[in-house]
Formats: structure tokens, C-alpha cells, sequence
């Protein structure tokens, strides 16, 4: 049952751009850009958050790393993406593992708050730093790809076939996140990461490193952000402080995991596909009228988590699905 | 040094509104022990209800804190019994994100409700007495900002005597300390828990309504502010209320002073990289007991 909701998730994934591309629709492949990038960092969150059990609300901090690095690779050396990846990816763990092993000593919601105030201080940051052209920001050089190959080499993509060819590339990643932290999921990493969450005391003693696995999940968490905010800084073209350390770029993500079901893997990505078109949707139908941009998609998604939090903490995911689904096929036999 | 030693005097005038700000949060997530981090989105309300009571009533904004104590009380005393009183007992993540729900809920309402304009109060005493300023030894303090000082000073010390000299106080601290030897002495501790989140409401209200006349009024204003107020509280130390205001004027004084040397985008930088080394250091805070 599983294998075959996940296969028939996974063809959804592959085909129903398609038809939204044909059909000019290509607004709704970008909608369908960001419900995939939301899930990635989702999932990432869900190490340090989910599994870890430690509350990281500043995330967002390795997203913004993830953009300047490749962008300013990108920039002054003229080198692809796909490069400026792995260094972004690289300088995120290293940035991550350095600033958060002295704040694992902390816990609770003293690590909470650490993390913003990490968050708090990257900002003027990222608005004064001249390296990174501080607030007037990066953009990255135009310049037409000269044939398919290269297009998918530098990620440039001619007109409208953009936003359909960074579905596929965000996609991809989101795969190989999924099967890489299935992988850590199911390692010892994994069973570390539950028995700080559940019981730190109990970890420490049977030898378990508490801070060094707590640094490890925020790196891996780092990782996918950064990757992330790579694939986000060649999409939008330019890379600006207040654009990739906004907040969003954090409660989004959690909030899809916690929706979802925070601690497995899949939760944030059921999360995501439920919150996001509900922001993007409601702006499109909206539309001009009087309520126009006037934030309701947040109020809903603030009602949504409130009754989330309050009467099903553990997400949609932790709901008896499958008893459901049994009673559904007894009735109809 | 004239320079520094203003900014200073800034720095401690601005540290009592602060204080203001940070001991609704004190109540509620120091002594209480619940977080909230939708804190400065009660503080968002505040403000907004100084402005409407200043632009439709045409009444000076300072005459708006009895009726934005009393409507925020309500409130807060709401947000427990509808909200957080379902997430108290379970695990951290739920709270956490009970009130993360209730911040984009405020926050977003105020934005359809008001438009993400900026809104200023003006007409009230303190705009009238801008720009005049007392002198005392070469260094000249604001008066509108003195008298925000003041006022902020005396509810705060209201406070202060309510928590730690009556019979109430004691119930409160009871509560906090130890819930089920709470109950066997008679105190029920859901109506404790309530009027903890009404008493931090209403004061981080108050603490708006004062900000109002200084600051323009628009529904992002809060998250900083939460930020600000829970450094506050994790820098003064868990339960303890002067160690609050005393962090409160800290914090003041760092932000204008860092001012004077540095561009204005890092006048928070240096609250947070105080609150991470002191977080880091002494984490029962400068001045907490446990």
C-alpha cells in the first residue's frame, strides 16, 4: 500500500506539470516550484526539528549562505551552479557546525532563541557586507545558454520553458534529499538524533555525544537549506538580504512539518503540498478585489496550525489513516 | 564622551519602555513557564488600539491604556483558555507552535483589518512636548520619553509588588514552582495560568499603547520586539522580575550606544551577540536565581 501511493505520488510529481505547461499555465508550475522547495526544506527542517527535537528557528540563516555562495562564485569566477552547489552546501556545514556547537549547551527554548538571535545578527550582516554588495544585492550574470547541454549545466533556460526546467531540477534534489536522509533515517545517526529527543539524560548515558549529534542534524538540516537557497538563487536571478534571510524561509517549512507530522519523513511533504497552493491560489483568485493582498491566505494558515497544534500536535500524517481506509473497503464489500 | 554618555541616558530611557515590553513576556514564559511567541503581536494590538482611540475618538493616546489593559486582559485570559491551555501539558513543539499559529493569525487579521500602512498617533501630549528637552549637566533627556520612562516604571513596579508582596503573588509563584502541591494548598492552577497570560497581555499592550506615541503603528511591528523581550527575559534571568527591568536598561543602553559607532542595522546585532555570550556563560542569567 505505501509502495503504491508513493509510486503513484512520484508519477504525479513527474506528469502534472505538463499539462499545466501546454496549457499555458506556467504560473501553476511555479506554484508547484515552490510546494517542491517548501517540502525539501521541510524535510531538512525536520532533522534538526523532528528528529533531534531541537527547535531551530533560524534555518533560514543557511538558506541565505547556500544563495550568496553560489551567486558570488557565479559571479566573479563565472562558475556553474551545479559547482556553486557543492561549495554553498560545503560553506553551509562548516558555518552551521561552527556557530552551533557553542548554542548546543543550551536547550529548550534558550536554544530556540539562539537561533534567532543568530538569525538577528546575520541581517545587518547581510545588509552592510560589501563583499556581497550588502543591501543594493547580487544579480547574477545574463547571458543565453548556447544549447541544451549548457542550458542544463549553467541553469539558464530560455522564456517560458524556465519555470517548467526548475521544477525538474528542484524535483531531482528533492529525490536525492529523500533518499539520502531515508538513509540517515534508518542509520545509527537516525536513532541517535530520537534518543537525544526523547531522552538526553538517558542518551548521554548509555554514550551518546549529545552535542555532537545535535550539531551533526543542524548541519544536515544546513545542507539541504542550502541547497536549497542555490537552486532559489539562480531562479530568481538575484540574491538580496532581505529576499533570502526573510522569515518565511523558516516558519514555512515548519509549518508544513508540524501540519504534516513533525518526525517522519514524509510529514512535511504532505505539509506542503497542503499549505502552499492555499497562499499561492488564494493571491491568483483574489485577485484585485477588496481583500487583496491582505494576508487572509496567513490568517488561514495561522488557524490551521493553531487547531493543528491543539488537537492533533502530531500532524495529519499521525491520524489512523489506514484503519480508516480498511473500514472504507469492509463497507463496501 | 558627551556622546556616549547621551547615548546612554537614551539608552535608559528607552530601557524602561523595554522593560515594559519584556515583563508581560516574564510572567508568562518566566514564571510561568510558557512560551509565547506571539508576544509582540499583543504588543501590535496595543499599539493599533492607542491609534483608533486617538483618531476616532479624537482623545489623547495616553488615556487609551486603562481601556487596552482591560480589553487586552480579556484577551490574553482568551488565548489560554481557547489555546494554550490544550497545548500546556504536551510536549514543547506543541506550544511552540500554537502560538507561532497565533502570530501569523494577529498578525494577518491586523493586515486585513487595517492595511500594512503605517499608522501614526498624533494630536497627544507626548507629540506636543517633542523637542523639548531638559538639560542636566551638559546632557539633554527628552521629555516625552522621560515621561513614557516614568509611567513604564510605575506600572512595572505595580507589578513587581503584585508578584512578590500579596497573597496573589504568592499563589502565582506557587504555581509556577510546584502545580500539584499548588492544588493540595487550594489553588486552582488553570485560573493561575489564566490570569498570568491576562496580566502579560495587558501589560505588553500597555507597553504598545505607550510605544504608539513614538513609533508608527503597521502589523509587522511585533516580531521584533518578541525577539527583543525574550532576550530580555533569558538575559535578566527566569522568575526574576527587577532582573528583568535591570536587563531592560541593559539592552537600552547597548542599542543606543552601538548606535554611536556603528551603522543603525547592527543596533540589535549586539543585544542578541550579548544575549548568546551571556547565554553561553551564565545561563541562569545576569541576574536569575536558579
Amino acid at each position: 500500500m505505501p509502495a503504491l501511493a508513493l509510486a503513484a505520488a512520484a508519477l504525479i510529481a513527474l506528469a502534472l506539470p505538463i499539462p499545466l505547461q501546454v496549457a499555458g499555465y506556467s504560473y501553476f508550475v511555479t506554484v508547484a516550484f515552490l510546494v517542491i522547495l517548501n517540502a525539501m526544506l521541510g524535510v531538512g527542517w525536520n532533522v534538526i526539528g523532528g528528529w533531534a527535537g531541537q527547535f531551530d528557528f533560524g534555518p533560514n540563516v543557511f538558506f541565505a549562505v547556500g544563495a550568496y555562495v553560489a551567486a558570488l562564485l557565479a559571479v566573479h569566477l563565472a562558475l556553474s551552479p551545479w559547482l556553486g552547489l557543492v561549495a554553498g552546501v560545503g560553506a553551509a556545514v562548516v558555518i552551521c557546525a561552527v556557530l552551533t556547537w557553542p548554542i548546543t549547551q543550551l536547550r529548550g527554548h534558550y536554544f530556540a532563541i539562539a537561533t534567532v538571535a543568530i538569525w538577528m545578527i546575520a541581517q545587518p550582516i547581510g545588509a552592510t557586507w560589501e563583499l556581497i554588495n550588502g543591501s543594493r544585492g547580487l544579480f547574477l550574470p545574463l547571458r543565453p545558454a548556447t544549447g541544451p547541454l549548457d542550458a542544463v549545466v549553467s541553469l539558464r533556460f530560455p522564456g517560458r520553458s524556465k519555470a517548467l526546467a526548475f521544477y525538474y531540477v528542484i524535483l531531482v534534489l528533492f529525490a536525492v534529499t529523500l533518499v539520502l536522509l531515508r538513509m540517515v533515517d534508518r542509520s545509527k545517526l537516525g536513532f541517535y538524533f530520537r534518543a537525544i529527543r526523547d531522552d538526553q539524560e538517558g542518551a548521554e548515558g548509555i554514550g551518546i555525544d549529545s552535542r555532537l549529534y545535535k550539531v551533526i542534524a543542524r548541519s544536515i538540516t544546513a545542507a539541504v537549506f542550502a541547497a536549497a537557497g542555490v537552486v532559489y538563487a539562480f531562479w530568481a536571478l538575484a540574491v538580496f538580504p532581505e529576499q533570502v534571510l526573510d522569515l518565511n524561509w523558516s516558519t514555512f517549512p515548519m509549518m508544513a512539518t508540524v501540519v504534516g507530522g513533525i518526525g517522519s519523513l514524509w510529514g512535511p511533504v504532505v505539509g506542503a503540498v497542503l499549505l502552499i497552493p492555499i497562499s499561492q491560489l488564494m493571491g491568483a483568485t483574489l485577485g484585485a478585489g477588496p481583500l487583496a493582498g491582505r494576508g487572509i491566505d496567513l490568517v488561514v494558515y495561522g488557524v490551521i496550525i493553531m487547531l493543528v497544534a491543539a488537537l492533533r500536535p502530531n500532524g495529519l500524517l499521525s491520524l489512523p489513516w489506514r484503519a480508516w481506509g480498511r473500514r472504507l473497503v469492509g463497507r463496501k464489500r | 564622551m558627551t556622546l556616549v554618555l547621551q547615548a546612554v541616558v537614551n539608552g535608559l530611557e528607552m530601557g524602561l519602555v523595554y522593560a515594559l515590553v519584556a515583563v508581560g513576556l516574564a510572567i508568562i514564559w518566566g514564571l510561568m513557564e510558557m512560551i509565547n511567541f506571539a508576544h509582540g503581536e499583543l504588543l501590535m494590538l496595543g499599539m493599533f488600539g492607542a491609534w483608533w482611540f486617538s483618531t476616532t475618538l479624537h482623545l489623547d493616546p495616553l488615556l487609551a491604556i486603562p481601556p487596552v489593559a482591560l480589553v487586552m486582559f480579556g484577551v490574553g485570559r482568551l488565548i489560554y483558555t481557547l489555546l494554550m491551555r490544550r497545548v500546556q501539558r504536551g510536549e514543547t513543539f506543541a506550544q511552540i507552535f500554537a502560538t507561532i499559529g497565533l502570530f501569523f493569525f494577529l498578525q494577518n487579521s491586523a493586515v486585513a483589518a487595517f492595511t500594512s500602512d503605517y499608522r501614526f498617533v498624533e494630536g497627544g501630549l507626548l507629540s506636543r512636548l517633542s523637542g523639548i528637552n531638559l538639560h542636566l549637566a551638559g546632557l539633554s533627556v527628552g521629555l516625552p520619553l522621560l515621561i513614557a520612562g516614568a509611567l513604564a516604571l510605575v506600572l512595572f513596579l505595580a507589578l513587581y509588588l503584585l508578584v512578590e508582596r500579596t497573597e496573589f503573588g504568592l499563589a502565582l509563584q506557587a504555581t509556577s514552582e510546584d502545580r500539584e502541591a499548588a492544588m493540595l494548598v487550594g489553588i486552582r492552577p488553570q485560573r493561575m495560568f489564566a490570569v498570568a497570560w491576562g496580566l502579560g497581555a495587558a501589560l505588553v499592550a500597555v507597553a504598545g499603547a505607550i510605544l504608539a506615541n513614538f513609533f508608527a503603528a503597521y502589523p509587522q511591528v511585533g516580531f521584533p520586539f518578541t525577539v527583543l523581550a525574550y532576550a530580555i527575559v533569558a538575559l535578566g534571568g527566569f522568575g526574576s522580575i527587577l532582573g528583568t527591568l535591570l536587563a531592560a536598561l541593559l539592552v537600552g543602553v547597548v542599542q543606543s550606544v552601538t548606535v554611536v559607532y556603528l551603522p543603525p542595522a547592527f543596533k540589535d546585532a549586539f543585544v542578541f551577540a550579548s544575549y548568546l555570550l551571556i547565554g553561553l556563560l551564565r545561563p541562569q542569567g545576569l541576574f536569575g536565581k536558579f
